[in-house]
This record gives C-alpha cells, structure tokens and sequence, in this order.
C-alpha cells in the first residue's frame, strides 16, 4: 500500500533543521536546530503555544519551505539538494497535506478537488475520478461527491481535505492545525478519520494546540521557541483505566 | 479633523501594503494622460494657419500674375497694372517683380521664385516676419517652410544666382500657396540678378470689396489668351489645403488614435481595478466604518493614485509633446502651439476624476448594500465554474488542465485580458498602417520641399509609432501581471499538491497564451477599422499583409515571455507563503 | 445538598467522582418498581463502557441505604432459580426528592483548588518542582484524555454513552489548558522569593 521502506529506516527524518525569517533587529528564528525522527506508521503530534514555530517545522517537513540549515530525509530522500521540481514529484507520492483553511478550490465538487493531485500526476481522469469516489466513500462523503465546497459544513470540507491528502497513497500526511477552523462537532469527524488511518497504520505527522488531536498520537512532542522541549509516549487506550477518571469505582 | 486622519491613515496604509497594484494604477493613468495630453496637441496643430496669416498680412482677395513673354497671350504690363482700379477693387499692392533664381546652400540646388519688394510696408500681402527682418539690399527674407525644409537660419549666408546674401528674416504669405520655394528680395538687388537670363513676372495684389466674390471677379478677369492669370484667395487657400493635407491626415490620425487607445486602456484598468476593491470595502466595514466613511476612503484613495498618475502623465506629455508637434507644426506653417494649455490641463484633470469616481464608485455602492461578512469572506465574484471545461481539462497534459482552470475560474478576467491584448494589437497593426501609407506618390522627386515633407512625415510617423508601440507594451505588461498576482493562491495549491516549476509556469502561459491569440486574431480587423475611423483614407492604405499576420506570432511570443518571466520567480519561491493562514 | 455526602464522603485520591448513584436509582423506579439486576442493567445502558467499572456491589449497598432512609421500599419474591429477591419501588420521599433533584442546579465545582495549592505549596516548601508536578498531571490527564476518546469514538453515533464521554474528554480538554496556563506561570515564576 505504502511506499516499501525499510523497517528501520524512518519515513521523516530531520538533523539540525532551523529556519530564519528576516534579518537584522527583526530577524525570527522560527525553528532552531530541531532533530527529528518519525517511524512509519507512526502517528507523532506536535503542539506547542501560538509563535513557537511548529507550523514552520511542519511546512519545512512538507518541502514548501526551504531550511536555512539543516538536512531532512522524506523516505529516505535528501530534500535540500532537490530543485523545485523534484520536491513537487516527491510530494506527489510521498506526501499529503491537510491545512487548517482546508484550501479547497472553490469552483471545483469535491470529487473534481480530491482527483486534481492524481491528475497533476499524470494519472488518467478514469482512474482519478474512480480513487477519488473511493476516498470519498471511506471518509464517508459519498452523498456529498458532487458538492461544491460552499454547500459543505467545516468539518465536511476538512474531510473532503484529508481525502484529498490520501489520494495518492501518500508515505506521509502532514496536517497543519487541521480542526484549528472547526467548531467541537466537526472535530469530532475529522478525529474519527485520524483515528481510522492510525488504525489503518498511515504515518502521521500532526501540528495542533487541540488536545483532542494530540491525544490521538502514539508519541507527543511539544515545541516551545523553536525547539522541542518534551516527548512523551502516551499511554493508555485499552479502555481498562476508563473507571479511573470517572471516579465510579468506590 | 480626526476624521480626515483616519482616512489619511487608512489611505496611506492601504496603498503601502499594496505597492505594485498602486503603482500599476499610477503607471497606467499616467500613460493614459500622457496619451492624452499629446493627442490634445497634436490636435490643436492640425488647423491650418491659412486664415491667421491672411487677417495678419493683410493678405488679398485676389492675387495676379503677369507673365509678359507667354506667347500667344494678349494684353500688356499697362493694362494689367491698370486692374488695380477697376470695379469692385478696394485696396491693391504691385507691381512686384517676379523670377526664378537659382539658390545654393548647405549642398542644396534649389530653383526658387523671387519676388522683389522694398522697405516699404505693402498695403496689401505685407508677409508677416516670424523671425528677424524685412529685406535689405543685402539680405533676403526666405518663406518659413522653405526655410524649414532648407535649413536655413536668420543670419545665415546664401547664395542666389551666384551671389552671397545674407538670410535677413522669414515671413509667411497668403499670396501664394506653400508648394513651390519662395524668398523675398530687395527689388533693385532681384533685378540685377536675374538679368537677361531669368524670366521676369509680375505680381499684383488686390483687395476687393467684397471678399467673397472674388472668384467671380477672377473668373471675370481670366480671360482666354490673357497674359496673366488671376487667383482668389479661396483657391489659394484650397491649394494650400491640399498641400498640406497629408501632414493634416497624420497628425489627425495620430491625435485620434491617441485618445481612442488612452480611453480603451483606461477602461480595462478601471474594470480590473474594480474587483480589487470590494473586499476593501469588507474589510473597512469589519473594523467598524460606516458605508460614508467607506467611500470617502475609497474615493481618497482612488484620487490621489489618479491625480500622481495625471500630474506625472501631463509632465512626461509636456515633454514629449513638441517632438511630435514641432515637425507638426512646421510641416504646416502653423506659428507654434503650446503643448499644454487651460484644455489640456482640464481635460486630463477630468480624466483623473472619471477614473477615481468609477474605480470607486461600484464596489463602494455594493459595500454599502452587501452585508460586511459576505464582502469579506467572498471574493468579488466567487470563481465561476463550467463542467465542460473542468471535464475537458482533465483530460489535456498539466500545463493546459491548470491553463484552462484558472482562465474559467474567472472569465471576467480573462475578458479584460482579451480587450487589453486586443487593443495593443489593433495598436499594432495601426501602426504598422500608418508607416505604410502611400501619401506623396505625386510629388516631383528633386523638390526640396517635397522632400523635407516626407521627411517630416516619416519623423512624426515615427514618433508616433513608437509612443503607440510603447503604451501597448504598458497594457501587454500589466495585463499578464494581472493574471499572474492573481492566480498566486491556486498556482500555491497546485505546487503544494505535487505541480512542478514547469507545469506551473506553462499554466500561467497558457492561460494567457488562450485569451492572446482571440485577442491577436480580433486585433487585427480592429486595427484596421481603428486605423481606418481615425480618419485615414481607405485608397491610401497599403497595408502589408505579412507584417501585419506577423503580428499574432510575435504578440504571442511578447505574452509568453511576459508571463514566463514573473511566473518562473514566483514558482520557485516557497509555496508557505501563500497557503499560511497565520 | 449535602445528602448524597452521606453516601460516599471520602475525597478519591484522582478523578471526578460520580455522587449520585443514588439519585439515579430513586428517578430509575419512577416509572415502576425493579429488581437490582434491572437497575444495574439501566444504569450501564446509560454509562456506556463507563458502566463496566460499576461494581456490582454498590447497586446493592446503594439501594441498602436509600431503603434505609425511607426514599424506596421493597418486597421479597419468592422465585425458584434467581439469586435477588427483592423488588424495589419508589415511596413518596422518594418522588419528591426526584424531582427536587431536577429542579437542583448545582454542579461540580469548577475550581481545582487542590492542584493549585499542591503548586503553592510546592514552591513554598522548595521540596518539589512546581513545573514537574504539572508535567506529572499533564501526562497522566493527556492518557486519560486519550482513554475517553478512544472509548467516545468507539460509540455509535447518537448513543447517549457517547455524550458522556464526550463531556468528560471536553473537560479533560480544559483542564489541559489550565495545566498548559500552570506551566506557564510556575517556569517564570521559578526564582520568586
């Protein structure tokens, strides 16, 4: 299903990534020397106060942005040395990204926007079309396929996003923030999904300050200025401790 | 007075986050001015001076030549002179030698006519100076297109029949119409230099009483086998017309052609300026202003871009007019124009105001009506969508799928982009026109005049030509700017979703590209009609064929370049940017 | 209220606790009398996965006292093959302190009074690390946080289980961000006489 990777080879991998904005009084070192490893089929959440740089890491991670120093493995491919144009092929199979403003087009049903990363690829409109239905049907649109996105609820519209995101059978999806626009039900659908593809054992990597979201992870790591200050492996999910925080038991 | 900073303060916020977009819009005024101004002085050349130099010169309703050794002819020199009584006639000036002398100078060798007169003032056709003095024994007043043509200065030495002179003045006439190179002498100095071998004429002035019969008292005096020949000062003026009718065309068309271009051109930037500013309108509202307020902000906004581009346009009008209406003005005798007058000031400042009101006026009105929140969060027009087209672009390679999509997404866009390129096209092919009329097919090859006409033509064609050429490069310019500040965030999605470099800039080209060749391919019959309403003579027109087909290509080619250029630096930078919603 | 303390008055050493186990029952034989069996069975239809931790014991305990204050009263039947015998059923009390249960708008107290004097207290004595003990309690609430939406989701969609865990994950949620606010204060604070 996914990309064939060794099973001890990470699916991200990142070494003294740092990022700086501007120069001089006004320079902003968004991300500083941060080390990074990501497994595969892991679901690994990021989280962090508002300015500590976790969304920069997550679009350094996506090669949308460029490191000022560092180096980044994605599948075991050096990033830095890419041109343009091979990060975007990369990103077609490789990568998956779900943003907090959802960046649908708005002029396209949701079908026609979850096929246009399998089109850019190359692939036929038959077999676009055909996966794109598919997505849909998992992430449980399939009455909504040929809505456009207006006619669409927040949470519908993210969904429509992350079916977008899996089209091309991604090794990584990246999520920037993903529920940061929608309200407490629309997060409820959106965790639902996540749940599903952790449990479908797709490699996660998730930016958020929701700790619903972060709770979904397998491992937790918090940023704070540019660095990553705390992991935590997080335990729990078998259901056996539920009495504890109800406090029935007597 | 609070209120004026705040809209101070708003105003000058807005146009510094937005430096491009203002300074497109000041560029484009500013051109669209320019234009203007110069179509304005062009125009005011265009008037012949025929009427100013006849009230000046006191010039006469009738004009006689006496030509004594014509065989065949009868009547006498005394007979002649006697006309200057006869009835109806008022005022007369003559008898006025006449001869044709050879005049040599700057390498030229030119067959002029002479006539002699002396210090006196003539009561009738007394040729008004334009420059230094009347004749001496030693000087010569030499005719001003003439003198044009010739290159000849107050102060300047010729030689007439051998003989040094020094240029003493120019003067214009009414007398006679401009075609044929004419000085004044001193009578005495004429008649010792044309000697036995010149022919001797004489030329009598006569003002009647009733001006407007004086092609009857012509046509009476005209006798067959009269050794003279009499003129009324409506044929001369006919002649004179005719003369310089040519000149007249071209400046007319250029003027014409000027004012078409500027309003077209402001017209497509107003439209796109427009959409621009509705969510202005949002956002003002969404911090609290009331639709009044909107609109002042607006409307300063919008008048103060205006006015910079018209200040800056008049300026580069003022100085670029007198290289078109110089040659202009000369070609027709005409006393010099000021290129910038009450008019054309008015004019340009009611342009301005035109603009500011209509790039203000719709989005501040549906601002005013349309809820805060909707203005905000839709764009002026939501993109539009056409299931043939996103169905049909699934099925093309990248660059035309992405192309076609953005070109859909907004139609009215592409509409404006159509009649931009359209425009520069017809401007094209106008040109190309107007260097390309046959307009002195009939003219003797050898006359001086003649040739420092064409002369003159070609330079003001050429002028023209290249502000045409330039203000179509200025719409071409913005036009696929436009487009591409515009698709920034689907290009950023599409990047973010797997498009290369490549794809990404072959979108943008194409969706250029598309809308281009409609707008190449309409352009060229619009070019034709433009060239042909700004007043041109369709038998004139010899319109090359091939240059003019050539046209598409290399439009086509000046589209692709001006869209790659700014497409390749945009694809290359990170996508972040624009998909940030922080 | 202070009557559902009498029930159960000791504090637990972590968690929320449920006080009224009794209420429940009393508004549960309203309609009409049941065996404890048949209570127990309501009470979990209601808790979800929750339910699993009710002992089967504190039914019994539970409906001991409130016979035992007169809110319900029971009959013994006789039957062949069953364990419980008795037969449960609502008296006037009872009724009456039903509804006034409905009318009553307390809640649990929002304050975390405990957690925020155990930092105090911390940095006062020095003898632990204001910022460690919210580290502490931040992991354990994220894992339970995690617990409570696993079992949520796991719900079907308009299950009344569903609601509750949701509203325990919702708190839980808030406290994290109180944690998160802790956190804050207590690493600036560090070196404050």
């Amino acid at each position: 299903m996914r990309a064939p990777v060794a099973m001890r080879t990470p699916m991200v991998s990142a070494r003294g990534l740092s990022k700086e904005y501007g120069s001089g009084a006004a320079r902003v070192r968004a991300v500083r020397g941060l080390d990074l490893d990501v497994e595969a089929g892991e679901t690994v959440a990021i989280i962090g106060p508002s300015g500590c740089g976790k969304s920069t890491l997550l679009y350094l991670l996506g090669g949308l942005e460029r490191p000022t120093a560092g180096s980044l493995r994605l599948v075991d491919q050096p990033l830095e040395q890419l041109p343009e144009a091979g990060l975007a092929r990369l990103r077609r199979h490789a990568l998956g990204f779900v943003f907090q403003a959802f960046h649908l087009v708005d002029e396209l049903t949701a079908t026609e926007n979850v096929e246009l990363p399998l089109l850019l690829a190359g692939a036929s409109p038959h077999r676009a079309h055909k996966r794109a239905a598919d997505l849909l049907r998992s992430v449980g649109l399939a009455d909504r396929a040929g809505h456009l996105p207006s006619a669409l609820s927040g949470g519908q519209r993210q969904r429509v996003a992350i079916a977008r995101a899996l089209v091309n059978e991604p090794a990584v999806v990246l999520a920037d923030e993903p529920t940061g626009n929608l309200d407490s039900e629309a997060t409820t659908e959106v965790l639902r999904l996540f749940e599903q593809l952790r449990a479908d054992g797709q490699t996660l990597v998730l930016v958020t300050h929701d700790e619903r979201i972060a709770a979904t992870a397998d491992r937790l790591l918090t940023m704070r200025d540019g660095v990553l200050v705390d992991e935590t492996r997080l335990s729990g999910g078998s259901g056996r401790s539920l009495g504890a925080i109800t406090g029935l038991e007597e | 007075m609070g209120r004026l900073l705040l809209i101070w303060r708003l105003v000058r916020g807005d146009i510094t986050r937005r430096r491009v977009q203002s300074l497109m819009l000041v560029v484009m005024i500013a051109a669209t001015t320019a234009t203007l101004t110069l179509s304005l002085a062009l125009h005011g050349v265009t008037d012949s001076p025929f009427a100013h130099t006849r009230a000046a010169t006191n010039g006469p309703d009738v004009s006689g030549l006496f030509e004594p050794d014509y065989h065949g002819t009868a009547g006498t020199l005394q007979q002649f002179k006697a006309l200057r009584r006869a009835p109806g006639v008022i005022g007369s000036s003559g008898l006025f030698p006449i001869t044709e002398l050879e005049l040599t100078y700057g390498g030229h060798k030119v067959r002029v006519h002479a006539e002699g007169r002396n210090s006196n003032r003539a009561a009738v056709d007394q040729p008004l100076l334009t420059a230094g003095q009347w004749t001496t024994p030693d000087g010569v007043v030499v005719e001003r297109s003439f003198a044009d043509a010739l290159g000849v200065h107050v102060g300047d030495t010729i030689h007439l029949a051998g003989r040094a002179l020094d240029v003493a003045g120019i003067a214009v006439t009414s007398a006679m119409a401009t075609s044929d190179p004419l000085v004044w002498l001193d009578s005495s100095t004429l008649l010792a230099l044309a000697g036995r071998s010149e022919p001797l004429w004489y030329a009598l002035n006569l003002k009647l009483s009733d001006p407007a019969a004086a092609g009857t008292f012509a046509a009476a005096h005209n006798t067959p086998n009269a050794a003279w020949l009499f003129q009324s000062w409506q044929e001369i003026r006919a002649d004179d017309s005719t003369a310089i009718a040519d000149e007249r065309q071209l400046l007319a068309t250029g003027s014409v052609l000027l004012a078409i271009i500027a309003v077209a051109g402001i017209a497509v930037m107003v439209g796109g300026r427009m959409a621009e500013q509705t969510r202005r309108v949002g956002l003002l509202k969404a911090i609290g202003a009331t639709p009044s307020l909107v609109a002042l902000v607006l409307m300063a906004e919008n008048l103060l871009l205006a006015a910079m581009g018209t200040i800056a346009g008049l300026a580069v009008g003022r100085v670029v007019a007198p290289a078109l209406t110089n040659p202009g003005t000369s070609m027709l005798g005409n006393p010099g124009s000021p290129s910038l007058n009450a008019n054309t000031v008015g004019l340009a400042a009611a342009l301005a105001a035109v603009v500011a009101v209509a790039a203000t006026g719709a989005p501040a009105l549906r601002g005013a009506r349309t809820s805060t929140i909707r203005a905000l969060t839709d764009p002026a027009r939501p993109p539009q969508r056409h299931d043939g087209i996103i169905d049909l672009s699934a099925r093309l390679p990248v660059p035309l799928l992405l192309g076609l999509r953005l070109i859909a997404r907004r139609p009215r866009r592409a509409e404006l982009a159509i009649a931009s390129v359209a425009i520069a096209v017809a401007t094209f092919i106008a040109t190309l026109m107007l260097r390309h009329t046959t307009v002195l097919g009939v003219k003797a090859a050898g006359n001086i005049l003649a040739a420092a006409k064409q002369n003159n033509l070609d330079h003001v064609g050429n002028i023209l030509s290249v502000i045409l050429v330039v203000i179509a490069a200025i719409n071409l310019l913005f036009t696929t700017w436009a487009t591409v500040l515009d698709a920034q965030r689907p290009t950023a999605l599409a990047r973010s979703l797997g498009a290369t470099p490549n794809q990404i800039t072959g979108g943008l080209a194409s969706a250029q590209l598309l809308p281009g060749l409609i707008a190449a391919i309409i352009g060229i019959p619009a070019g034709i009609v433009l060239y042909l309403a700004a007043g041109e003579n369709p038998s004139q027109a010899n319109p090359p064929i091939l240059a003019m087909l050539a046209v598409i290509p290399a439009t086509l080619f000046a589209i692709g370049i001006l869209t790659a250029i700014p497409a390749r630096i945009g694809a290359n930078r990170p996508a972040a940017e624009v998909l940030r919603s922080e | 209220m202070g009557e559902p303390r009498e029930l159960s008055d000791r504090e637990p050493l972590h968690g929320y606790q449920l006080r009224v186990v009794q209420e429940v029952l009393l508004a549960l034989l309203v309609q009409s009398g049941a065996h404890a069996y048949e209570l127990r069975a309501r009470l979990a239809l209601a808790l979800g996965p929750l339910a699993d931790t009710l002992n089967e014991g504190q039914v019994y305990v539970t409906l001991g006292r409130l016979e035992t204050s007169g809110l319900i009263s029971s009959q013994r039947v006789e039957r062949v093959d069953r364990r419980d015998r008795r037969v449960y059923e609502l008296t006037e009390a009872g009724r009456e302190r039903v509804l006034a249960w409905f009318e009553d708008v307390s809640w649990p107290k929002p304050a975390p009074a405990e957690f925020h004097l155990k930092l105090v207290a911390a940095a006062a004595t020095g003898l632990a690390d204001p910022v460690e003990i919210v580290d502490r309690q931040r992991h354990q609430l994220l894992s339970g946080l995690r617990e409570a939406q696993r079992a949520a989701l796991a719900e079907p969609a308009g299950a009344v289980a569903g609601l509750l865990l949701e509203g325990v994950v919702l708190r839980l949620q808030a406290d994290l961000r109180w944690l998160e606010a802790c956190a804050r204060f207590w690493s600036t604070a560090e070196g404050r006489p």
